[in-house]
């Protein structure tokens, strides 16, 4: 999160993440697509000749003023494949929600374990407590046969509390639900940061 | 790391100011000020709306990328500079203490010895009020409004309306 007190913007950065072909890129690209061009800034997508993610995706939207304040919202992807771990975790850094997007297919089961793990421990060395980093849990591909049961893929990723979506990455059906939800987590998390409570006080961390 | 950044406005005006004499001095055509993971801070010179938000985010992979370079070589120097030579502009990137890259856009004709020179001198400026920018990290005395989150809600309706 940056705050510009004086152009009185706030700044969120909000991670698509998951193992490769899980549908990272195909969701920023459907909101890009849905989103007003006046609310949008350009696609950027950094590719490999064969069309997958060699750095990063990443695309900002605005939301105009709202209460004196404008939000500016930061949108990411990393790569999924395994050896690029390390461009993983820089994409991660200053995050402030992360939308894990599951390949719910059973023969990916263990990639999405595997992607979790990696996340929480990436998290863990950038000096977030990951539990305490808002998420969402989007089951992608919910189209395609031998699909894993939403209670499974949760239970095995260890995130039966994490606001849940399915969806079809590719017609953009739940897509947009998760983007809702982690927006409105982030800023929730990003106000209760800047506002403490009473109860609160003393206890922030950061 | 730290995961959040406030910087107040007399703080920017600071950083603005030293922005400002850099590109006077350097003839650069733009400047972006960015923290590590991508964030603009602050920018001088004309770039298309946008464009900044675009130039950071680039940047901070970049830098990121360079250093991990420079570890494998034996390097772990968290002030790092590097420069992409272009046919009619270029670009020169600092790492500023590992915390925040300063982005220079500047024509071919003006020389990278002029830029360079005057960016070391604007780092050193900007790396003598980091201090500041941890302190910014403290205690808040501007609040966000309670009807932000609701807000926000409102306008995500509006942006994406359900189908």
């Amino acid at each position: 999160m940056f705050i510009n007190w004086k152009l009185r913007e706030i700044n969120l950065k909000i991670v698509y993440y998951g193992p490769s072909l899980s549908g990272k890129t195909s969701s920023l690209e459907y909101i890009h697509s849905r989103t007003h061009p006046e609310h949008r800034g350009e696609l950027i997508s950094l590719k490999t000749r064969e069309d997958r993610t060699l750095y990063f995706d990443y695309m900002q939207f605005q939301m105009g003023e709202i209460s004196g304040l404008k939000p500016r919202f930061n949108i990411y992807t990393v790569p999924g494949q395994v050896y690029y771990r390390g461009t993983r975790k820089l994409v991660l850094k200053g995050v402030d929600g992360i939308v894990f997007v599951a390949d719910s297919q059973l023969s990916r089961l263990e990639e999405n374990v595997d992607a979790i793990k990696d996340l929480y421990d990436d998290l863990e060395e950038l000096g977030y407590v990951p539990r305490e980093v808002p998420l969402v849990l989007q089951c992608n591909k919910r189209d395609l046969p031998d699909i894993v049961p939403i209670p499974t893929l949760k239970e095995q990723l260890g995130l039966n509390g994490a606001p849940t979506f399915e969806s079809i990455a590719v017609d953009g059906e739940g897509v947009l639900d998760g983007l809702k939800t982690i927006v409105n987590s982030v800023v929730t998390k990003a106000r209760g940061k800047i506002n403490p409570s009473p109860v609160s006080l003393g206890e922030q961390s950061d | 790391m730290k995961q959040g950044l406030h910087i107040p406005e007399e703080l920017l005006n600071q950083i603005e100011y030293i922005l400002a004499h850099l590109a006077e001095k350097a003839h650069t055509d733009s400047i972006v000020l960015a923290d590590i993971s991508g964030q603009v801070i602050s920018q001088q010179g004309i770039m298309d709306e946008g464009t900044p938000d675009i130039v950071a985010a680039l940047a901070a992979g970049d830098v990121a990328a360079m250093s991990e370079l420079s570890k494998r070589i034996g390097e772990n120097d968290p002030h790092g500079s590097f420069f992409h030579e272009g046919e009619s502009k270029s670009i020169y990137l600092h790492n500023i203490a590992g915390s925040f890259i300063l982005i220079v856009i500047f024509r071919a004709e003006t020389p990278i010895g002029l830029v360079r020179l005057f960016a070391k001198r604007a780092v050193e400026q900007l790396l003598t009020i980091t201090e500041e920018f941890e302190e910014a990290m403290g205690p808040k005395t501007t609040f966000i409004p309670d009807d932000f989150s609701t807000g926000v809600t409102q306008a995500l309706e509006d942006i994406f309306p359900d189908d």
